[in-house]
């Protein structure tokens, strides 16, 4: 059989046809990073939740990292299906801006519960946490309360992170090492190098390697361990605690100007602010919400890790050096 | 000379024609490369773009010197250990290497060499010590291309030692020659070449590998050009960055592929003759083949192991059931499917031609016609100057310029990979019976006038039949395991095996992903062996 474009253009046509005849409502498309779409993600629940509320259809479509997902709209380009993009943060979102695909969300942001104030015209935010290693307490005795204690561990002490330029994770990383070195960063990126098991793209692969066994402690978060207390009773998982302060995440998402479904993404974003949504996010997304819940956070999360101060550079800054801040840690990493 | 292109014609078109349409893709993928590139990006080439390019080269160097090593270890060991039992099926297992998909290696690998692998969990059973991680970065790296490619070497190698007249070896013997006389006098002559040529076939194969840096490399440290192109484009959409890359790498392979110009290492001779060398090993000598023999078994046959043991502990229902599962079987199927039929189209037509410039009662050999037989044949070995990674940069470049369903562009540009990268071998295998049965028949033929069709189905097909079963299985068994375009273009809507497997291994599905490299491995392991049986031939033994 020879590839036939033409029949596969209306085999395409035909199918969407038939798609669209078995079903009237609009869908919602939303691309995110995998954890969040899984079937045990926070993505199912807040589908049914929305679906019941609006008369839509909402689609989660998981790629490995939120950049990752940014990355496969400006690839699709004006053609992208996408209606919103889930997932980033605050530190990134200014890269994402100057694609110049998203649209003004024109929702007030201003009386969020935040630990820092936000404005901005496209990007919403949904939820936050805090970046830190979490490690396993059966096997870690002394787990490092510092960055410089973390360079000073044994040589076959592991850890996994993630690529900076792929997840956002492994660029709060990046910047919360930038921000308490300053012009040193490189030089301790390279002292830190023979701890690094491996760079993932995605967090859910370095988590994966990191549950495996594969590494002695993993970039994650702060609010990861409930997690493990909540869905698996299991309280060994901790996040090591730094006395520098913990670099904080705002994660946002924001629709595209191509969306066909602009009133229904608004109300999406919308709908992150609700309390419903709220209530799903602290043991689905294990993060903290932004707003408050007439219930309050599970009780669980009072035995975790309170950072001493959130670290957070502004996004105009953390833009305007990410390239620099990235190569600099490239640079750092060669043999 | 025109009355014989005239006779011929039947036999010159299609194989030009398909020459024509390879170096015509050739020429849009360079033309949309350069115009694509514009001038204030390409900046003076930085220190990152160095560090890539030595470590790519580094890396290649090592990989190759070790397979070289231990591929002529086991080739010489094999050789002098000819009757012991099993010895056959071990060689077939190691020619299997060629069509393993590297990725199942990877993930066999893992299961094996990993940090909670079987190895470390023995040693921590039996003497409380863990190698702990060593196998993300070089060591991974090195590990992965050495079981990959030093059992392809041996493969190559152990047919030049079984084709060392024995005479040598008896006059050797009557000489009294130590096995390490024997070596330097007598085999190792017959090896230089051969070892030459696949030395240079493997730097290229290391120099532009891509699913294992990805995964075992662990960190840009260790990443080589391909990788970086990937990253470029899909991790900063940076298309100036991983255009640039792209053009020093495709600087690099060219000139590769013009320096090692051959691509002759014999993949044609999978089966062993095992002819025996008239020379029983001293005690000594002997453990030490056997302790080679042994230990790269283990080496090799411990990470398939690993894969049927976490893959048969797998939910097959549930795998076998999920959409995304379902989509990528039946695309990798179908694509492999319909490119091994086009490789082996294209390989039969491209070696028509050929010998129509080799045979001199076909076409007056001269000048031209040795020009014309070099275009033939470059154009059939094209991929081994274009990465995977390169053609899928251009094919993404031409998904942008032409708008068309992302899905359309990501089956031409698949189908295009697979064909290009089976093509070196199915002419290598194909190119050399076409010669033989054109100046067994050629004679006959024109005498007998006989149309191509008859000429096809009572001379050629009779004879060529097992080499095209073994093309055919080759190119689908390539095309299956195949992680490059794929990367580039690969999403929930088109995705292949490999594809959908490295996501799960990304997202620590770990026991769906066990089942996956199960399925993939059982796939391509039966297609390896049944679909070269399904086309033996009583005729075709002696090729």
């Amino acid at each position: 059989m020879m590839f036939n474009p033409i029949r596969t253009l209306f085999l395409i046509l035909l199918f969407s046809i038939a798609s669209f005849a078995s079903d009237t409502r609009p869908t919602l498309t939303i691309y995110t990073y995998d954890a969040f779409a899984v079937s045990w993600g926070p993505g199912p629940k807040i589908k049914e939740a929305f679906e019941k509320e609006y008369d839509c259809n909402v689609k989660f479509v998981g790629l490995s990292s939120s950049i990752g997902a940014l990355r496969k709209i400006q690839l699709e380009g004006k053609n992208t299906k996408a209606d919103i993009l889930l997932g980033l943060d605050t530190n990134i979102a200014q890269a994402a801006n100057k694609t110049g695909l998203f649209a003004k969300h024109d929702l007030n942001t201003s009386n969020l519960d935040l630990p820092v104030p936000y404005t901005d015209e496209y990007f919403v935010p949904y939820d936050y946490s805090y970046v830190a290693f979490v490690y396993n307490e059966n096997k870690v005795k002394n787990p490092p309360t510092s960055f410089e204690a973390l360079a000073a561990m044994p040589e076959d002490f592991k850890i996994v992170i993630q690529d900076p330029r792929s997840s956002t994770p492994g660029l709060s990383l990046l910047l919360w090492v930038k921000e308490i070195y300053k012009e040193k960063a490189g030089e301790y990126w390279k002292r830190l190098s023979p701890h690094i098991l491996t760079i993932t793209k995605g967090w859910s692969e370095s988590y994966g390697l990191f549950l495996k066994g594969e590494a002695d402690m993993v970039l994650s978060y702060t609010t990861s361990p409930a997690y493990h207390i909540i869905e698996e009773n299991r309280t060994n998982f901790k996040s090591a605690r730094f006395n520098e302060g913990h670099y904080g995440q705002i994660e946002v998402a924001a629709m595209l100007n191509s969306s066909k479904h602009k009133d229904l993404a608004k109300k999406f974003l919308q709908f992150m602010h609700s309390e419903t949504f709220a209530e799903i996010i602290p043991t689905a997304n294990w993060a903290y919400p932004v707003v408050k819940t007439k219930e309050g956070l599970p009780k669980v999360f009072e035995t975790l890790t309170q950072p001493s101060k959130m670290i957070l550079l502004d996004g105009k800054t953390v833009e305007a050096h990410r390239k620099e801040i990235i190569n600099e840690w490239l640079r750092a990493l060669e043999r | 000379m025109l009355q014989d292109v005239k006779r011929l014609k039947n036999s010159l078109l299609p194989g030009g024609f398909v020459s024509l349409l390879l170096l015509g893709f050739a020429f849009v993928l360079f033309f949309t490369l350069f115009l694509s590139q514009d001038d204030a990006s390409v900046a003076q080439l930085d220190s990152r773009v160095f560090s890539l390019l030595k470590f790519t080269l580094y890396q290649a160097f090592l990989s190759t010197l070790l397979s070289l090593l231990v591929g002529l270890a086991l080739a010489w060991s094999l050789a002098h250990q000819s009757n012991f039992k099993g010895r056959s099926l071990l060689v077939a297992l190691f020619s299997s290497s060629l069509v393993l998909p590297t990725l199942i290696v990877v993930f066999g690998l893992i299961s094996v060499l990993g940090r909670n692998g079987w190895v470390n969990q023995l040693s921590l059973y039996l003497f409380d010590h863990s190698f702990g991680s060593y196998l993300y970065g070089l060591t991974g790296i090195l590990v992965a291309h050495v079981y990959l490619n030093a059992s392809f070497a041996s493969r190559s190698l152990l047919h030049v030692f079984e084709s060392i007249p024995k005479e040598k070896y008896k006059l050797a013997k009557s000489l009294n020659f130590t096995a390490f006389q024997r070596f330097i006098y007598v085999e190792w002559p017959a090896l230089r070449t051969t070892l030459l040529s696949i030395a240079s076939t493997i730097f290229l194969l290391c120099f532009t590998s891509f699913a294992i840096v990805l995964v075992l490399g662990g960190s840009p440290a260790y990443n080589t050009l391909e990788v970086a192109i990937y990253e470029a484009v899909k991790l900063e959409f940076d298309i100036a960055m991983a255009l640039k890359l792209a053009l020093i790498q495709l600087v690099m392979t060219t000139l590769l592929v013009l320096f090692s110009s051959n691509f002759r290492t014999s993949v044609g001779n999978v089966r062993t003759s095992a002819l025996y060398i008239p020379w029983s090993e001293t005690k000594y000598v002997k453990r030490f083949q056997v302790a080679i023999i042994g230990l790269f078994s283990l080496f090799f046959i411990l990470p398939l192991l690993a894969i049927i043991v976490d893959g048969l502990g797998a939910e097959f229902t549930r795998i076998l059931t999920e959409p995304l599962f379902i989509k990528s079987f039946f695309t990798s199927i179908g694509l492999a499917t319909v490119s091994s039929i086009l490789t082996v189209l294209f390989a039969i037509f491209l070696s028509d031609t050929k010998r129509n410039f080799i045979l001199g009662h076909r076409l007056p050999s001269n000048t031209f016609s040795k020009v014309l037989n070099t275009i033939v044949s470059f154009s059939g070995n094209l991929y081994l100057a274009v990465p995977s990674l390169i053609m899928g940069l251009g094919f993404f470049l031409l998904s942008q310029t032409y708008e068309a369903p992302i899905a359309v562009w990501s089956t031409i540009a698949l189908l295009t990979a697979n064909v290009l990268m089976s093509l070196p071998f199915a002419l290598a295998i194909l190119a050399p019976v076409m010669q033989k049965t054109g100046q067994r028949y050629d004679k006959l033929v024109f005498s007998l006038n006989l149309s191509s069709l008859q000429r096809w189905v009572y001379c050629e097909y009779p004879y060529l039949k097992s080499s095209i079963g073994y093309v055919f299985a080759l190119s689908f068994c390539f095309s299956l395991g195949d992680l490059g375009i794929i990367a580039l273009f690969g999403s929930d809507d088109f995705l292949t095996l490999p594809w959908y497997l490295y996501q799960l291994m990304g997202s620590y599905r770990t026991s769906d992903a066990a089942g996956v490299a199960l399925i993939l491995l059982a796939i391509t392991l039966c297609v390896f062996i049944l679909l070269p049986r399904l086309f033996r031939s009583s005729v075709a033994k002696d090729n």
